[in-house]
């Protein structure tokens, strides 16, 4: 019984000590510099909107991703989705939750699409992600003649920023992905796929609606990302060229995070763990006015120096541990 | 059999052939609309001079199966930094080789942090963009204006010519293809990329690959640099900010595998990267929106890719 509450507190530990780890060099990075994390509902707000959006877009990547899967179209997807969803919304006089379906729908489409072409036309997913994005880029510009779309002045689509609303975003956002991938016939496939795709196919399992069935739900996942990120601001700016991959790029941190916490629970749990962990990061330097240049330094040192812990984890806890000096002192 | 292997050699030649007719098709509407064709030809050439030049060092890592996507950066970074020694020194030459070292300096740099700590290299080149995006916004801000660098025009003005950057990306090209056709070091680095734990097996070292790929890697990166202050001596943020994706583009379009291997072809870099700024300028002559433009860009990429490639179909998805 002891043996067994001390694994469940082990876990315990080792679930939290990323996001309650990061939450108390944050607060006292901003204590020393005199600073409140939360010191007004605006923070609130930022800290839930991160770690929703990061979250979802961290479901997302990571849907494929871990498939091997390489998807650059997620954030094209969002903004084309975003642009309709607006763009329909805001001249019909529609409401709030309109948006948000519409907008979901709209994901849901258009991933649906980049999931038919990838299976018709068999390339690597890379590539045919890289003309998706292209596309749909080039569709959102097309729509809104480039000048992107602005509403600002509707009070109604813009009233959706809300810690409750952010809150039943991830709530509902976890609750199904976790259902849809531990509790259905669909995410056994995945994940019989997921690790041996030739011995699954082998065995019955239809690739091909799995493979498509994924690109519906992250684009559904992304509509919903566009959606939060339109009704943040009431605007939304255009994207050619790949401007819209940096979506993608938000999403790799939480998501070698959630890896390394999944080990100890579930994996969803985890990414939603380290969303909150980025979710953090990003409210420090909004706090302490943190140059975008410098954010950008220190973030992707976060990611490199988690990624070298990852990856020689073995190494540095003997290292850290003298390990290997104990045992070649007990052996003299 | 005989068909079968004609059918594969024209399948090879698809981007060729691709690139073949986007020339035929710019003559014919650049004629028709009466446009200045030499003058066109030249703006393509300055156009696809960077990403050939960048794309074809480029190739010696995808061959291995890898990916880098901090090129583009790794060629603003480079480009800045050659211009503040060009107007700290006022020497071309100096200039020159700055940008090859910070760029050679760079892809070492992501090599060696690949392999000493045993990290994917993709992802160590995701933090490494964001890491040389700051930089050039911190660069810009110590040692420019605070939005630009500036070299002055008038002494890159003689190098600003079509011979000479052509001559650049011969050499650089002829360099590749020697040691890509016709030494060792290329078919390590193909048997590394088709089948990584074969060439394991057979004494081929991992980290010498990866080294020598990053190393002309980053000289192809360092000349598109140099190349890019002779184009627009004034350098801002968002000098070859599009590169990067252009450089991927590029390399898929020119009919090279993505997981590399045996199949990897040298030239791959400069056909693609032709073939895709004529297709953009076809597409200004049509005088379509840009998002359009792009739409139509993204069909003719995945149709051409498609046929490159439809002898290598599978009965599986390819991950």
């Amino acid at each position: 019984m002891n043996t067994n509450n001390n694994n469940i507190f082990t876990r315990i530990v080792k679930i939290a000590v990323i996001p309650v780890g990061t939450f108390l060099i944050v607060f006292l990075l901003c204590s020393l510099k005199g600073v409140k994390l939360f010191e007004t509902t605006g923070n609130w707000i930022l800290f839930f909107r991160a770690a929703a959006s990061v979250m979802l877009v961290t479901f997302a990547l990571s849907l494929n991703l871990n498939s091997g899967r390489f998807d650059f179209s997620i954030g094209s997807v969002a903004l084309l989705s975003s642009v309709i969803s607006a763009s329909i919304c805001n001249s019909a006089g529609l409401s709030t939750p309109v948006m948000l379906a519409v907008s979901m729908l709209a994901g849901t489409l258009f991933g649906m699409l980049s999931g038919a072409v990838y299976v018709i036309v068999k390339l690597p997913p890379i590539i045919v992600s890289l003309g998706v994005a292209l596309f749909y880029e080039g569709l959102a510009f097309s729509i809104t003649k480039g000048y992107g779309v602005s509403f600002v002045a509707n009070k109604e689509l813009t009233s959706f920023p809300s810690v409750v609303n952010y809150l039943l975003v991830i709530g509902i956002g976890l609750i199904v992905f976790i259902f849809l991938f531990d509790y259905t016939q669909f995410g056994y496939d995945y994940k019989a796929l997921m690790s041996g795709q030739k011995v699954a196919v082998n065995t019955g399992i239809r690739e091909i609606p799995n493979a498509i069935g994924c690109y519906t739900i992250s684009g559904a996942l992304m509509g919903v990302v566009g959606f939060i990120s339109a009704t943040n601001t009431g605007t939304i700016q255009m994207a050619l060229n790949f401007g819209s991959i940096g979506t993608m790029f938000t999403a790799f941190l939480p998501m070698f995070i959630g890896g390394f916490i999944g080990r100890f629970c579930n994996e969803k749990i985890g990414y939603l763990l380290g969303a909150v962990t980025t979710a953090f990061i990003s409210l420090m330097y909004a706090r302490l006015n943190v140059d975008s240049s410098i954010q950008q330094i220190v973030t992707a040192l976060i990611l490199v120096g988690f990624l070298i812990y990852l990856n020689n984890e073995n190494k540095i806890l003997e290292l850290v541990t003298l390990k290997n000096y104990i045992n070649r002192r007990k052996n003299q | 059999m005989k068909s079968y292997q004609i059918k594969k050699s024209l399948m090879n030649l698809t981007p060729l052939f691709g690139l073949a007719a986007l020339f035929a098709l710019f003559l014919l509407i650049g004629s028709s609309q009466d446009i200045n064709i030499g003058y066109g030809l030249k703006s393509i050439i300055n156009q696809s001079v960077v990403v050939a030049v960048v794309a074809t060092g480029a190739i010696f890592i995808y061959t291995l199966g890898s990916f880098d996507i901090s090129l583009g950066a790794s060629v603003a970074v480079s480009a800045l930094i050659g211009g503040i020694v060009y107007n700290r020194t006022e020497s071309i030459l100096a200039m020159l080789l700055v940008c090859i070292g910070i760029a050679v300096f760079i892809g070492l740099f992501n090599s060696v942090l690949a392999s000493v700590f045993n990290l994917p290299v993709f992802v160590t080149t995701i933090a490494m963009l964001s890491v040389l995006n700051a930089l050039v916004l911190v660069l810009i801000k110590v040692n420019g204006t605070g939005s630009e660098i500036a070299v002055p025009a008038a002494a890159v003005r003689p190098l600003n010519n079509t011979p000479f950057k052509i001559m650049v990306l011969a050499v650089f090209f002829f360099l590749s293809l020697f040691i890509f056709s016709f030494t060792g070091v290329g078919r390590m680095q193909k048997f590394q990329g088709g089948n990584p734990i074969c060439a394991k097996l057979s004494g081929i070292s991992e980290k010498k690959m990866a080294v020598i790929a990053f190393a002309m890697s980053g000289i192809g990166v360092g000349l598109g640099a140099f190349l890019s202050i002779i184009y627009a001596p004034t350098l801002t943020r968002n000098t070859a900010s599009s590169v990067g994706m252009d450089v991927i583009i590029a390399i898929v379009f020119g009919g090279m595998p993505v997981s590399g291997g045996a199949r990897s072809r040298i030239y791959a870099a400069v056909i693609g990267a032709f073939s895709m700024t004529l297709l953009s300028q076809i597409m200004v002559m049509f005088n379509l929106n840009s998002g359009i433009g792009q739409m139509v860009k993204a069909a003719i990429f995945i149709l051409v890719v498609f046929l490159a490639t439809s002898d290598q179909r599978s009965r599986m998805l390819p991950r």
